[in-house]
C-alpha cells in the first residue's frame, strides 16, 4: 500500500538535500524518499522498511563516507535484496571499488560528482525500467 | 751545472782566478771567464737565455771598457738573484759604494787576494744563493697553495650556495608532490559544493519557469489563509539543520498528529513539512485541512525551496572558497624570507581542510586546542610541517584510526603534537627517520625527505621536534618558542 522508496546515502547533508529536490521535482509523489548519512543508517532504514513491507526500488549511494564505504554497502544490500537498483554517486572514483560494485552488487551505474540532474533522473528511470 | 763567471781585463789574473775556483769547485760548477765588461754582459745574457743558473759573478773593478761597478749594476737589473763579488783595492771606494748601493754587492775582495779567503767567500755566497733560492721556492709554493686554498674555499662557498638553493627547491618540490597526492581529495572537496550549487540553481530555474502560476494562486487564498501561508514560510526560513535520523523521527511524530486530524496522505504531507522545517502543526491546521491543502503545501514547499537553495549556494560557495584559500596558501612559495606574525592553529586548520576528504574516510579527529598568541614565523613553511606530520600519520594508519592534535602553551613554548593510532616506529629505525632520504615506504609513496624538511623548518624557528612511539600510539611533538628569534630584533 505504501509507496515504493528511493533511498539516498551520503555523509554530506547538502548532497542529500540536492538529491531530494531533484527527485521530488521529477517523480513527485510517485515515490517516497528516504535519506541516510551513513551506510549503517542506510542498512537500518532498509531493514525497517522491509519490516513495514515497504519496497525499496532504488538506492543511490556515495562512495567515500566515514565507516563503511559505498561499494561495501551496495554489496551488502545486494546480498539481501538483489532486486534493488543500485547507483553509485562518487566524487572520487576508486576504480577497484567501482569494479567490485559492478561485480558483486550488480551496480546499475556510477555517476560522478558534480552530477547533472538530468543524468541522475535518466539513470534512475533506466534502472526502474528493468524492474 | 750552475755557472760562476769571472771577469778581469788582465789575462793572467783571470787565469789564476779561474784555476783557483776550478780546483775548489770544479766538480760542481762550471767556471766561465770574460776579459771585459761587454764580453761579460754578452756571455751573461746568453747563458741566461739558455736557462743556466748563475749563482755568482766575480768582477774586477777597474776595466778599460766598463768599470766593474757599472757591470754589476747592470747584471743586477737583469738577474737580481745572482751574487756579486768585486775585486777591488782601497782606492776604489767610490766604485765599492756604488756597487753596494745599486748592485747589491755581496763582498769586495782586495787585490791581491788571499786564496783561502776568496774560496771561503765564494762558498758563502753560493750557499746564500741556494738558501735564497730555496726560500723563494718555498715562498712560491706557499703562495700557490694559498691561491688554491682560496679558490677552493670560493668553490665551497659557491657549492654551499648551490646546495642551499637546491634545498629550497627540494623543499618546494616535496611540497608540490604532497600537493599532487592531495589533489584527488581536494577535487572531491570542491565537487561536493559544486554539485550542491548546481542542483540549487536547477531548482531555482525550475521555479522561475512556473512563475505565472503564482498570482492566481494568491488570489485563490482567502486573506486569513494568506496570513497563515506567510507565517508558514517565515517559520520555514528559520529552520535549523537536522540529521536524517532526527528528520525521520520528526516525520513519524507528524504523521501521527496528521492522522489524528484526519489529514489525508499523512506521510507525504509530513515529509514535506519536515523538509520545510515545520515540526509543529497546530498553527497551520487551517491550511492543512483546507480543501486545496495539496496546492497550498506544494507552493509553500517551492517557495521555501527557493530560500533553501539560496542558503545552500551561500554555504557551498563559502566552503569552496575555503578550500581554494587553503590550496592557495599551501602552494604559496614565500621568497621574501621575512617572518610574519601568524596564528599557528589557523595553519593547522588550513591543512586539515585539504585533508578533510581523506580524514572523513575512517579517521576520528580529536582536537585539543588552546588559544595561542600570534608568533613571528614562516607560516607557509610551518604549513608544510603540519602537512607532513598529518600525511605521515594518515599513511601509517592506512587512513583508519584516530588522529589527535594537541595544542598547548607552556613556559613561553608552543607545544603542538600529532598522535596517531598507527603501528608505530620500530626502535631500530627511530634514530634514522629524520635523516634525508630515509624511508620505509615504496617508491612513489615516500621520498624520505618529509621529516628532514620538517626538522629543518622547525630549527629555523628555533624550535624542536621529538617523537614517542609505541605500537598504536605515535606522537610527534613540535615545540616552538613564542618569541622564536631574538635576532630578528637586530635586523
Ligand atoms: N606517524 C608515523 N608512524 C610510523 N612511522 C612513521 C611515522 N612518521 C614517519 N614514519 C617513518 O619515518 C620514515 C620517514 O618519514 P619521512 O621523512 O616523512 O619520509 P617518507 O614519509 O617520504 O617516507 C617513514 O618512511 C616511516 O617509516
Amino acid at each position: 500500500m505504501s509507496k515504493p522508496v528511493i533511498l539516498c546515502v551520503d555523509d554530506e547533508a547538502v548532497v542529500l538535500d540536492s538529491l531530494k529536490i531533484q527527485l521530488k521535482q521529477e517523480f513527485g509523489d510517485t515515490y517516497f524518499y528516504e535519506f541516510a548519512e551513513s551506510a549503517d543508517e542506510a542498512l537500518e532504514i532498509i531493514d525497517e522498511l522491509h519490516e513495514e513491507e515497504v519496497e525499496v526500488f532504488v538506492i543511490v549511494s556515495d562512495w567515500l563516507m566515514p565507516g563503511m564505504k559505498g561499494d561495501e554497502l551496495l554489496i551488502r544490500v545486494h546480498e539481501k535484496f538483489p532486486n534493488i537498483i543500485k547507483v553509485m554517486l562518487t566524487g572520487q572514483a576508486d576504480d577497484d571499488a567501482i569494479e567490485r560494485a559492478h561485480h558483486k552488487a550488480h551496480l546499475h551505474r556510477c555517476l560522478h560528482k558534480p552530477w547533472d540532474g538530468k543524468e541522475l533522473i535518466e539513470t534512475i528511470k533506466s534502472g526502474l525500467a528493468t524492474l | 751545472m750552475p755557472i760562476i763567471i769571472c771577469v778581469d781585463d788582465e789575462k793572467s789574473i783571470l787565469n789564476s782566478l779561474q784555476m783557483e775556483l776550478v780546483s775548489a769547485l770544479g766538480d760542481e760548477y762550471l767556471i766561465e771567464t770574460a776579459e771585459g765588461g761587454f764580453e761579460a754582459l754578452e756571455l751573461f745574457e746568453k747563458l741566461l737565455e739558455d736557462n743556466y743558473e748563475i749563482p755568482l759573478i766575480i768582477s774586477d773593478c777597474m776595466m778599460p771598457d766598463m768599470p766593474g761597478d757599472e757591470l754589476l749594476k747592470y747584471i743586477h737589473t737583469i738577474s737580481p738573484k745572482t751574487f756579486k763579488i768585486m775585486l777591488a783595492d782601497q782606492t776604489n771606494t767610490d766604485a765599492i759604494v756604488n756597487a753596494l748601493n745599486h748592485a747589491d754587492l755581496y763582498r769586495y775582495i782586495p787585490k791581491p787576494w788571499d786564496s783561502g779567503e776568496l774560496i771561503l767567500t765564494v762558498y758563502e755566497a753560493i750557499k746564500s744563493y741556494f738558501k735564497d733560492q730555496l726560500l723563494e721556492e718555498q715562498n712560491e709554493a706557499l703562495k700557490e697553495m694559498n691561491t688554491t686554498l682560496q679558490e677552493r674555499s670560493e668553490t665551497l662557498v659557491q657549492t654551499l650556495d648551490n646546495l642551499k638553493a637546491t634545498q629550497q627547491e627540494l623543499i618546494h618540490s616535496e611540497k608540490m608532490i604532497t600537493l599532487g597526492q592531495l589533489i584527488a581529495g581536494v577535487a572531491h572537496e570542491l565537487n561536493t559544493p559544486l554539485a550542491a550549487i548546481r542542483s540549487s540553481v536547477e531548482n531555482i530555474l525550475n521555479f522561475l519557469k512556473a512563475l505565472e502560476q503564482l498570482p492566481p494562486f494568491f488570489q485563490m487564498l482567502c486573506s486569513e489563509h494568506q496570513q497563515d501561508f506567510f507565517a508558514l514560510l517565515k517559520k520555514s526560513i528559520q529552520q535549523t539543520p537536522l540529521s536524517s535520523k532526527e528528520k525521520r523521527q520528526l516525520r513519524r511524530t507528524l504523521v501521527r498528529q496528521l492522522n489524528e486530524h484526519a489529514i489525508e496522505d499523512a506521510t507525504t504531507v509530513a515529509d514535506t513539512l519536515v523538509d520545510m522545517g515545520i515540526y509543529e502543526i497546530e498553527a497551520f491546521l487551517p491550511l492543512l485541512t483546507d480543501s486545496k491543502s495539496e496546492t497550498i503545501l506544494e507552493k509553500a514547499y517551492q517557495l521555501a525551496g527557493l530560500q533553501k537553495s539560496a542558503q545552500t549556494i551561500t554555504f557551498a560557495s563559502e566552503r569552496a572558497a575555503k578550500v581554494v584559500f587553503a590550496l592557495k596558501s599551501f602552494a604559496r612559495y614565500d621568497q621574501t624570507g621575512k617572518k610574519t606574525p601568524s596564528n599557528l592553529i589557523e595553519g593547522i586548520e588550513t591543512v586539515l581542510t585539504l585533508y578533510h576528504n581523506q580524514l572523513k574516510g575512517g579517521v576520528e579527529l580529536i582536537k585539543n586546542y588552546t588559544e595561542l598568541p600570534q608568533v613571528m614565523c614562516y607560516p607557509d613553511e610551518l604549513n608544510q610541517v603540519w602537512t607532513n606530520l598529518v600525511h605521515n600519520a594518515l599513511q601509517a594508519m592506512s587512513n583508519k584510526g584516530t588522529l589527535q592534535i594537541d595544542v598547548a602553551l607552556q613556559d613561553n613554548q608552543i607545544l603542538i603534537s600529532f598522535t596517531d593510532s598507527g603501528p608505530g616506529i620500530p626502535d631500530e629505525i627511530k634514530s634514522k627517520i629524520f635523516e634525508p632520504f630515509f624511508t620505509t615506504k615504496p617508491a612513489g609513496e615516500g621520498s624520505g625527505l618529509g621529516l628532514d624538511i620538517v626538522k629543518k623548518i622547525i630549527e629555523k624557528h628555533n624550535g624542536r621536534i621529538k617523537v614517542d612511539s609505541i605500537p598504536g600510539k605515535t606522537t610527534f611533538t613540535v615545540s616552538i618558542p613564542v618569541n622564536p628569534n631574538e635576532e630578528t630584533c637586530h635586523v
